[in-house]
């Protein structure tokens, strides 16, 4: 199994010199198994780069198969859909699923108003030229994709929650934890603790260096030191710290990598755009 | 000193530069260059990524903000650390309420600081309400804190094409423009002289954007034509004797050919409209996505020599670009 981060800017997306070798995008992350069955978390601004690389294969001939999960839809995570262009080839076929929004709209309404009329020339799902299907889940669940097995749960996120994946494909695991705040950083719930159990890969959030979490708790991200408590007392071999905030230029996220992984014996890098990884 | 003159100085000593400000003329600064989404990368780091936000201030200090693309969050910075802590009162006039124009909105720092007023004027297109399409950006399920629980306080207000108003020292004309949903442009005159902001727009001969969604341009009705040519008009007779005109030039004329309905011009459009309003000085914007820093830089080449045949300076704007706008051409 492969994974590629496409964005990994949390909030908002980051264009300009500061931002180059980490990125600027915000969060999408593709996942490719051996024989090439791919799978999307997240729609950010990284997904329009996605987009691009896709439209070269077949989905630029209308015969893609793409499924996407949302952790959730802060427009962070979703602000690349209407510019993710395989939606605009007729015969491309992409499934997204998530969760409902805590406030009781379902996932698929809530895109709906993503592309309301005064907010999105699309007007609406039902023009996009692709066959797109919208699936909410009940996070808990475990979904059975082509190639892959996914398990979900809820996690806590400021004064809601977001759906938080163990993606299970060729006898690998890679854990993805984003836009996760525990009541106690140090101390991951149980949940989190089953979902990263012996991951090979586990990709959390670290928004915040310590110094600034302490005037950020409770808006729902993690300092970095929580991935790394999770790591541990998971057994995941190697920690993505992702979800990098939008402040952070790349001399702060070496300088948060370097103290993160002088605490810890778990492998310790910064989730950047650019190459495949293999798991 | 004449007003030429003082322009060329500014132009020369650069008066965009940090905590220099003159006090002669309007100025405008680009936040945000960026159409449709912001784009980070190697490829934007010269003319910028950050979608639409256009700041005008002027002589006195007074501002306008154009538009809440997210490069309206560096603007907040900026005048947050100009504020020093102060409460300020701010007015943001909106072209139309797709995403690339309204996303910056919640991340404009001084929205939660107690005592901030912001008033933000739109075109009222659709049924629902200002204040629930505006704060629909920030629901529940997209952003943590909805508008109505910021600190600042905020207040709609809907504009009409051709409904002139005045912001303190600034006098402000919205016009009609063509894109999917409606959107206006603004003319701006403050301190003798005046500036206009004319995106998101479409030509007007192809495709006249109403309230659908159009999967390619639709055959035009003889309504249809005589409404086109009714808001063309409109647009030069509101630009004329305007010194600066920034314009949607999203597409290159090749780009456009295939998606005339996206509702966005090319330079050579732009160039048309501004001539027959005998503008001086047209500025390019909205940049495509796609755009490079390397294809900006031949755009700005190629168009700055097309307008020099035509008697008009164009300049490419990129993220950062401050211009004093002249007086002497109203």
């Amino acid at each position: 199994m492969k994974l590629r981060f496409w964005g990994v800017r949390g909030s908002f997306a980051m264009p300009g010199r500061e931002f180059l070798r980490y990125g600027g995008n915000t969060t999408s992350i593709e996942i490719v198994t051996n024989v090439g069955q791919r799978l999307l978390v997240d729609l950010g601004t990284g997904a329009t780069e996605y987009a691009k690389h896709l439209m070269g294969s077949e989905f630029g001939k209308g015969q893609g198969l793409l499924p996407i999960l949302l952790s959730h839809t802060h427009l962070d995570h979703i602000q690349g859909l209407p510019f993710f262009t395989p939606f605009f080839i007729k015969g491309n076929e992409i499934q997204i699923m998530g969760a409902n929004p805590s406030s009781g709209l379902s996932l698929e309404s809530t895109l709906q108003n993503q592309l309301a009329p005064h907010y999105s020339p699309l007007n609406g799902l039902e023009n996009l030229a692709a066959g797109v299907t919208i699936e909410s889940f009940t996070p808990g669940v475990t979904i059975t994709l082509p190639g892959y097995e996914v398990v979900t749960a809820a996690v806590p996120h400021g004064n809601m929650w977001t759906t938080a994946f163990r993606v299970i494909a060729d006898d690998k695991v890679i854990t993805i934890i984003t836009d996760v705040e525990y009541p106690r950083p140090d101390e991951p719930l149980a949940v989190a603790i089953d979902l990263a159990r012996d991951a090979d890969l586990l990709v959390h959030d670290a928004m915040h260096a310590d110094h600034d979490y302490e005037l950020r708790r409770g808006w729902g991200h993690s300092p970095a030191r929580a991935g790394v408590s999770l790591a541990e007392r998971a057994g995941a071999k190697k920690l993505a710290l992702f979800h990098h905030s939008p402040d952070a230029t790349d001399e702060m996220i070496d300088e948060l990598v370097e103290r993160t992984a002088s605490r810890t014996s778990v492998q310790v890098f910064a989730a950047a755009e650019g190459s495949y990884l293999d798991v | 000193m004449p007003a030429r003159f003082i322009r060329k100085l500014l132009e020369l000593w650069g008066s965009h530069r940090e905590g220099v400000e003159f006090s002669y003329l309007m100025q405008i600064t680009f936040w945000g260059v960026r159409g449709s989404y912001p784009v980070p990368g190697a490829a934007t780091v010269r003319y910028g990524g950050q979608t639409s936000c256009v700041e005008a201030r002027s002589a006195s200090g007074e501002i306008v903000i154009v538009d809440a693309g997210t490069g309206m969050r560096q603007l907040g910075n900026k005048l947050a650390r100009e504020l020093g802590g102060v409460a300020g009162n701010f007015h943001v006039l909106l072209s139309h309420v797709h995403w690339d124009h309204i996303q910056g909105l919640p991340f404009f720092s001084p929205v939660y600081m107690p005592g901030t007023r912001i008033s933000v004027y739109a075109l009222l297109t659709a049924a629902d309400e200002l204040n629930q399409v505006i704060g629909g950006i920030t629901r529940h399920e997209f952003f943590p804190m909805p508008l109505e629980a910021v600190p600042a306080h905020f207040d709609f207000q809907k504009v009409e094409p051709g409904v002139d108003f005045v912001i303190g020292s600034f006098h402000v004309i919205p016009i009609a423009l063509n894109h999917p949903f409606g959107s206006v442009g603004y003319r701006i005159d403050g301190d003798g002289s005046s500036w206009a902001y004319v995106s998101d727009t479409a030509p007007f001969d192809q495709v006249l954007h109403k309230q659908h969604f159009l999967s390619g341009p639709e055959p035009l009705s003889a309504d249809d034509l005589t409404a086109l040519g009714a808001m063309r008009e409109a647009l030069v007779a509101r630009l004329r004797g305007v010194d600066t005109v920034v314009y949607d030039t999203h597409f290159l004329p090749d780009e456009y050919s295939r998606f005339p309905h996206y509702g966005h011009s090319t330079p050579d459009q732009a160039l048309v409209i501004c001539k027959e309003a005998g503008i001086r000085r047209l500025v390019l914007y909205h940049h495509a996505p796609s755009h490079t820093d390397e294809m900006m830089d031949r755009i700005a080449a190629d168009y700055l020599a097309k307008g020099a045949t035509m008697g008009i300076e164009v300049l490419t704007s990129y993220e950062g670009m401050t211009l004093p706008i002249g007086p002497e051409a109203t």
